[in-house]
């Protein structure tokens, strides 16, 4: 499977690191997606924690976000970033053992701190629980990970950096910047600090990061896999270069002021509530210039579907992410919001987003990855368009249950009696939500038995081989193409 | 034909690819009705029995407000079907399918039609039993869209994937939109009571 015209003179590109995280990467989705499951199960039965703290559902809710967030999205995130960025560069990575320093090392922040969230150890931010010994590990890993990847960058062969250097690049960037000013914090012990800021200062600066750590990491981060692993899959340039520059600037520009729209009618000032609606309504047009954009490279390259189960996964999360991109800016107007808020509906967004183009776009990258790492066919191509079929299954039962129960909530919290007074409790409430929530759990169960098909394809496809030695090109002229 | 979609589906879609029906014949002679159908039971079970969402009280709306909402579900379900059809011909150019309108009318009627069949749950307005039923109705109509796609727009079934799936993008957005307008105007005192 190496390239035909190989460079002989340069070294192999470093692909065995990519391998390590995209297989650890499969390993903390089946985990964090159980637990998933398991905390969907505990709002339906809630004696299911049986009385031990660690099982409840506080600490476990915070083990499956960070798992899923950052064990399975980032390691597949570092895993995707090293092997494109020496492609598109056209040299093997830059310090190869910083970068296993770096896998390793993120693995072992995650094993740790996902016992400490169970220990009850928290900061209480959302997105950003670990405490300040693991936030200072996490800084120092993401710092290495940014020397790794602009290394790479500045040794490049070709002259252009590809427009999803740009998007890896962004998420470095932005998440080294907002986790850092996010978690300075004041320690107290070991595992206990107290945050800098106070107030309604904390809370949007904790959603500067909270919604920037979305936009950056899940989504600029996936999108940079995508610009990638599309048109390789697709074997077609990106339909339009240009527009995919102009909305990673537009994008870069406008999500960085949407936070405080996870704010609205609390202490914050009015204006800063105002201009985050603003800025997520402009945040429309360059995720839906992004969405066409990939709509549009993949239609010319539909005889590939035949032979290619990956690809149809990357286009149902283009899918996905046209919808979550509409759903977020409409449910940051301040109307649709008042309802909206504090209920399922938001479980419902973020799952739209996270199961339908977080997932479906890594699960189709690593249908087409893991076979070309290893010169191997698929195990089976049968087992993977199951899985595709599980998965839309899983995503739209998900995404309906939170709808159906979102709204119920937001109008049974506001309604009113004949006396002006609220008419329903809140425990009134939430003693109806448990059929919503069991149809949500077997959602869940539909999604995580797709993932786990996904291991065992992915597994048996890697079982006993090596990866593969791949060389980069040689390149004709400073300013050849990507 | 609406029998054939439950048990031959295959066949009604290869009658269909054989049709030239005029958008006109269709809108007026299928559409209209089809789709007024929803809001009808729903006013229907509303006034009669109330909207149920797990509280233990139905909620129940003035005459008034409930005509109004059934008049808004109608030109809200009349919107989102012409506009699928409209955007489904736009797209079909990028495709290599059938452009005529009547034929993304049928084919969207067709898609459309276990939802229409569905709807009769509105007659009991429990939202959760609502969507107990149009949960199953929307899988079957996304088979069909799916299924029938390429074989009514008589392209290969791999472009009819890709179609599939972008119109999928539409649908999705179209009927959360539902839900952030149907939102936004109970906020502006349009629906039932709540305290904003």
């Amino acid at each position: 499977m190496s390239a035909k015209n190989e460079n002989p003179k340069s070294e192999f590109y470093h692909d065995r690191v990519v391998t390590a995280l995209v297989m650890l990467a499969i390993v903390w989705a089946v985990l964090g997606m159980a637990a998933g499951v398991y905390v969907a199960a505990e709002l339906v039965w809630p004696t299911l924690d049986f009385g031990e703290p660690w099982l409840s559902f506080g600490r476990l809710r915070t083990v499956h976000t960070n798992v899923v967030i950052f064990g399975f999205g980032v390691s597949a995130l570092m895993g995707t970033a090293f092997y494109s960025v020496q492609r598109t560069c056209h040299v093997p990575l830059f310090l190869p053992r910083l970068a296993w320093f770096v896998c390793i090392a993120w693995q072992i922040i995650l094993l740790l701190g996902g016992l400490s969230l169970l220990a009850g150890i928290t900061s209480g931010k959302e997105y950003a629980e670990l405490e300040w010994p693991f936030d200072i590990a996490i800084a120092l890993v993401w710092v290495c990970f940014g020397i790794i990847f602009f290394g790479t960058i500045a040794q490049r062969k070709i002259k252009p950096i590809y427009v999803s250097n740009w998007f890896y690049g962004g998420l470095i960037i932005v998440i080294t910047m907002i986790h850092v000013v996010n978690s300075l914090a004041m320690p107290a012990t070991l595992f206990k600090s107290y945050s800098l800021f106070a107030g309604a200062q904390d809370a949007i600066l904790q959603w500067w990061y909270g919604h920037n750590a979305v936009g950056f990491l899940l989504t600029g981060g996936f999108l940079g896999m995508m610009y990638y692993f599309l048109p390789k899959q697709a074997e077609r340039p990106i339909w339009s270069y240009r527009l995919s520059i102009i909305a990673f600037w537009a994008f870069t520009y406008s999500y960085i002021w949407a936070g405080p729209h996870h704010l609205h009618y609390s202490a914050i000032p009015e204006w800063v509530q105002s201009l985050a609606v603003v800025m997520s309504l402009i945040l429309l047009a360059p995720s839906w210039a992004t969405m066409i954009n990939g709509i549009m490279t993949v239609s010319g390259a539909w005889q590939k579907l035949r032979t290619d189960p990956a690809l149809k996964f990357i286009v149902l999360s283009l899918a996905f992410y046209g919808l979550a991109t509409f759903e977020g800016p409409m449910m940051a107007i301040k109307s649709v919001n008042v309802v909206s808020h504090f209920t399922d509906w938001t479980i419902g967004h973020v799952h739209s987003g996270a199961l339908g183009w977080n997932a479906l776009i890594t699960f189709g990258t690593f249908y087409f990855l893991v076979p070309r790492l290893v010169g191997r066919e698929l195990y089976s191509v049968r087992l993977a368009n199951i899985h595709f079929w599980l998965a839309l299954a899983g995503t739209m039962l998900y995404v309906l249950a939170m709808w159906g129960a979102g709204v119920s909530q937001g109008l049974l919290w506001l309604s009113l009696d004949e006396f002006g007074e609220l008419r329903y409790s809140f425990r009134d409430i939430m003693a109806s939500m448990p059929p919503y929530y069991l149809l949500r759990l077997v959602a869940g169960l539909i999604f995580l038995s797709g993932a786990i098909l996904m291991t065992f394809n992915l597994f048996k496809t890697i079982s006993g081989a090596r990866t593969i030695q791949v060389r980069p090109p040689a390149v004709r002229g400073a300013g050849a193409s990507v | 034909m609406l029998l054939w979609l439950f048990f031959k589906p295959a066949k009604a879609f290869d009658v269909l690819s054989n049709a030239r029906p005029t958008a006109n014949a269709v809108f007026f002679g299928l559409v209209v009705w089809l789709v007024a159908i929803p809001p009808v039971l729903a006013y229907i079970g509303g006034s009669n029995f109330g909207w149920r969402l797990g509280a233990d009280e139905p909620l129940f709306l003035a005459q008034d407000v409930l005509v109004k909402i059934s008049i808004g579900y109608f030109m809200a379900l009349l919107f989102g079907f012409v506009s699928s059809a409209v955007i489904a011909k736009w797209m079909a150019a990028t495709y290599g399918a059938r452009l005529s309108l009547g034929i993304h009318y049928a084919l969207m009627t067709i898609v459309g039609a276990p939802l229409v069949v569905g709807s009769i749950i509105h007659l009991y307005p429990h939202v959760f039993i609502n969507i107990m039923v149009l949960v199953p109705a929307l899988i079957w109509s996304m088979y069909l869209l799916y299924k029938g796609l390429p074989i009514v727009l008589r392209i290969s079934p791999e472009r009819g994937m890709l179609m599939a799936s972008s119109l999928i993008a539409y649908l999705l957005v179209a009927a959360v939109s539902l839900l952030g307008v149907t939102v936004a105007l109970w906020g502006r005192g349009f629906g039932p009571a709540v305290g904003i």
